[in-house]
């Protein structure tokens, strides 16, 4: 068996992503340290990997996010590594050059590329500068509301309000008319000074009807880059993307190629190392606009691996060894077609507010071509320290159709008990006729889905009929115990007494 | 014959159960179904001649049902119904309350102002995203409780009104 490319990895993340980072550690014969806060005491990232680190209190701020104590559990346990997942400090400069001050290799790509690309301002005249095409708006910040008027009006209402340290979809507002700008400036500023400890924002044309594609990179340290394809990530509710598929039906193979080879240039432009994301806007047309960038591994990983049958995170690794991407990934093609569905833990009936609460029951789906990342198991607390996502369903099938229905089944046999899921509103989703006759659009929800409301007061007579079986079923069992212990005919053991088979027992001390 | 009470939400429901061999045979609002446990908390109940699956769990007296990939949830009558979004409010529409557990970073009515329904009265930040919180009824704003910046349960009143005596 080759070395192992590190000895020792860190992974300063928790559940999905965690577990997902343990996964190509073990395929690695590298040994893995896990970080918990103690809310995570129990969970099953840290009961996975080879050590666990305690790291502090449930909120992040106290624990996750705490660069010294992530960077103290690294040198502790003896690593040469570390991975930071998604969110979190995936995209923290400042801990990447922590890391690298401390002699521990960031698997990700630089801190000047995250920088340069973390800000939406200077990778957009970055951007236009190589080249890329950009969606029409400000390439410069301003602290004056005649700057954004004055912008607007060049490109015409409506606009999008956009944090310049923002990405996720926060620190977001769309304003039809120029009445709305002033308020929606102080929103945007008010949620990404919350959010990312930056209010700086700026305004760009809002394409109308976008398709949100985007590609994956893979880059080393040697010069060389290659994408792997798309992913169609329009099915979005608050700007949360909640199902992604490959291939998208949007694109031919001359667009593919097309958008393929800017993405490539976006990420050279970019001195881009590692894997990332480059993210386009579709519009109506045809004509796609760069987006922005991402600079870590992404939620929505796996499809890409499905279709492609390349291991991304396994390949960070390798990049962030100094090996050089191997020549297979520049001959790849996409086989099939894969759907992600992420599973998270809300009221479909609430307006999707997170839902807290324990699991008490779960069982994943499972099945060729069905896989599930998921970071929580029966008796996982929820709280709302943590985003509420739980798992991603990922399902690979032959063709598009075929990708539907075996999605729509893996749900079903999803069985959660314990907290809302979103599980009912995706299965209506995928087949509405226009998921099926592939009209994503990044509205598809608003457009398609507001009056969507479980039927949940016809079930309920039904639900009704199964606990009464259940209770039935539990007083059964115990009456079964209770006449264990009282027997109508006397056993034995009841009437024989105190007895003992041969002499009596000395005390042998 | 056993008999069952549940409540789902603010509905009662009445059950009565007798075992047949396999099947358990429930009666619910004049309905006949037959339940079938299928073993690891499967069950498959049949109706006329149409048959769904659930799994379903009953954990401290509260069973969670999920049937055609619709969560319910029954309690016992008598137990507090608590949804998983922070308590249920809905007899109080003269009070704003938080739909889950935040911040305050905005408000947008003072004692005094007039309020429609629907109109958003407070912005309350949970999970890094703000929330609007609308006010469900016409009247006038008596009080407010809480100042910007302060955290919020999903049982303390944010904002109360004096309802328009209709």
């Amino acid at each position: 068996m080759p070395p192992a490319l590190f000895s020792k990895v860190l992974i300063a993340n928790r559940s999905e992503i965690a577990v997902r980072v343990i996964h190509a550690c073990r395929t690695l014969g590298i040994k893995s340290v896990a970080v918990y806060s103690e809310a995570d005491r129990d969970s099953k990232h840290t009961r996975l990997a080879d050590e666990s680190v305690g790291i502090g209190p449930p909120p992040p701020r106290e624990s996750y996010l705490v660069i010294d104590k992530i960077i103290a559990a690294a040198r502790e346990t003896g690593c040469q590594a570390i991975h930071p997942g998604y969110g979190f400090l995936a995209e923290n400069a400042d801990f990447a050059e922590g890391c690298q001050k401390e002699g521990l290799t960031f698997i990700g790509p630089t801190p000047e590329s995250m920088r340069l690309m973390g800000n939406k301002i200077a990778s957009r005249v970055k951007m236009a500068k190589a080249g890329v095409p950009l969606i029409p708006g400000m390439t410069a910040s301003a602290d004056d509301l005649k700057s954004f008027q004055q912008a607007a009006e060049k490109t015409g209402f409506p606009v999008m309000v956009k944090a310049a340290a923002g990405g996720g979809g926060k620190g977001m507002r769309t304003v039809e008319k120029e009445s709305q700008l002033e308020d929606a400036i102080e929103a945007a500023r008010r949620e990404a000074l919350n959010a990312f400890g930056d209010d700086t924002i700026y305004l760009e044309k809002l394409i109308s009807n976008p398709r949100h594609i985007e590609f994956q990179i893979l880059a080393d340290n040697h010069g060389h880059c290659v994408h792997l394809f798309e992913r169609e990530c329009s099915i979005q509710r608050r700007h949360q993307k909640i199902i992604e598929e490959t291939p998208s039906t949007a694109l031919d193979d001359d667009l593919r190629r097309k958008m393929g080879e800017t993405a490539v240039n976006v990420a050279r432009a970019a001195g881009y190392t590692n894997a990332g994301t480059v993210e386009f806007l579709l519009d109506s047309n045809g004509k796609f606009y760069f987006l922005e960038m991402n600079t870590r591994i992404q939620v929505e990983h796996p499809i890409t691996e499905m279709v492609t049958g390349v291991d991304l995170v396994i390949e960070q690794f390798r990049i962030a060894a100094g090996e050089k991407l191997s020549p297979h990934l520049n001959r790849l093609t996409q086989r099939g077609h894969a759907i992600e569905c992420r599973l998270y833990a809300e009221d479909g009936d609430n307006n999707f507010m997170p839902a807290t609460g324990k699991l008490h029951y779960y069982r994943e789906p499972a099945g060729p071509g069905i896989r599930v990342d998921s970071g929580v198991t029966t008796g996982t607390e929820l709280t709302i320290d943590y985003d509420p996502i739980m798992s991603k369903l990922i399902v690979h099938a032959p063709d598009r159709n075929s990708a539907i229905t075996k999605m729509t089944n893996a749900l079903i046999e999803y069985h959660i008990l314990g907290v809302r899921t979103s599980k009912r509103f995706m299965i209506e989703v995928l087949n509405h006729p226009e998921f099926i006759a592939g009209k994503t659009y990044t509205n598809f929800i608003e457009r398609h889905m507001t009056a969507y409301k479980a039927d949940s007061e016809r079930l309920e007579s039904s639900a009704a009929a199964v606990a009464t079986a259940v209770a039935l079923q539990a007083s059964k069992s115990m009456s079964v115990m209770n006449s264990d212990i009282q027997s109508d005919i006397p056993t034995p053991w009841q009437t024989l007494g105190a007895w003992q088979i041969g002499d009596a027992i000395v005390d042998q001390a | 014959m056993i008999r069952h009470e549940f409540k789902v939400g603010e509905r009662l429901i009445e059950c009565s159960a007798e075992r047949k061999g396999e099947i358990v045979q429930v009666e619910v609002d004049g309905r006949i179904f037959q339940v079938r446990s299928l073993g690891d908390n499967q069950y498959a109940v049949t109706t006329g001649d149409a048959t769904l699956k659930a799994a379903a769990v009953t954990v401290d007296g509260k069973t969670y049902v999920e049937i055609n990939s619709v969560l319910i949830e029954l309690t016992e009558p008598g137990e507090d119904v608590a949804t998983s979004v922070g308590g249920d409010h809905d007899t109080e529409p003269d009070k704003v309350y938080a739909p889950m557990p935040g911040k305050v970073v905005k408000l947008l009515v003072v004692v005094g102002d007039v309020v429609e329904p629907n109109q958003p009265a407070v912005i309350v930040e949970a999970m890094k995203m703000e929330n609007p919180v609308m006010v469900r009824a016409k009247g006038v704003v008596r009080s407010v409780n809480f100042a910007v910046g302060d955290q919020v349960d999903t049982d303390s009143p944010i904002i109360e009104l004096d309802l328009d005596k209709e």
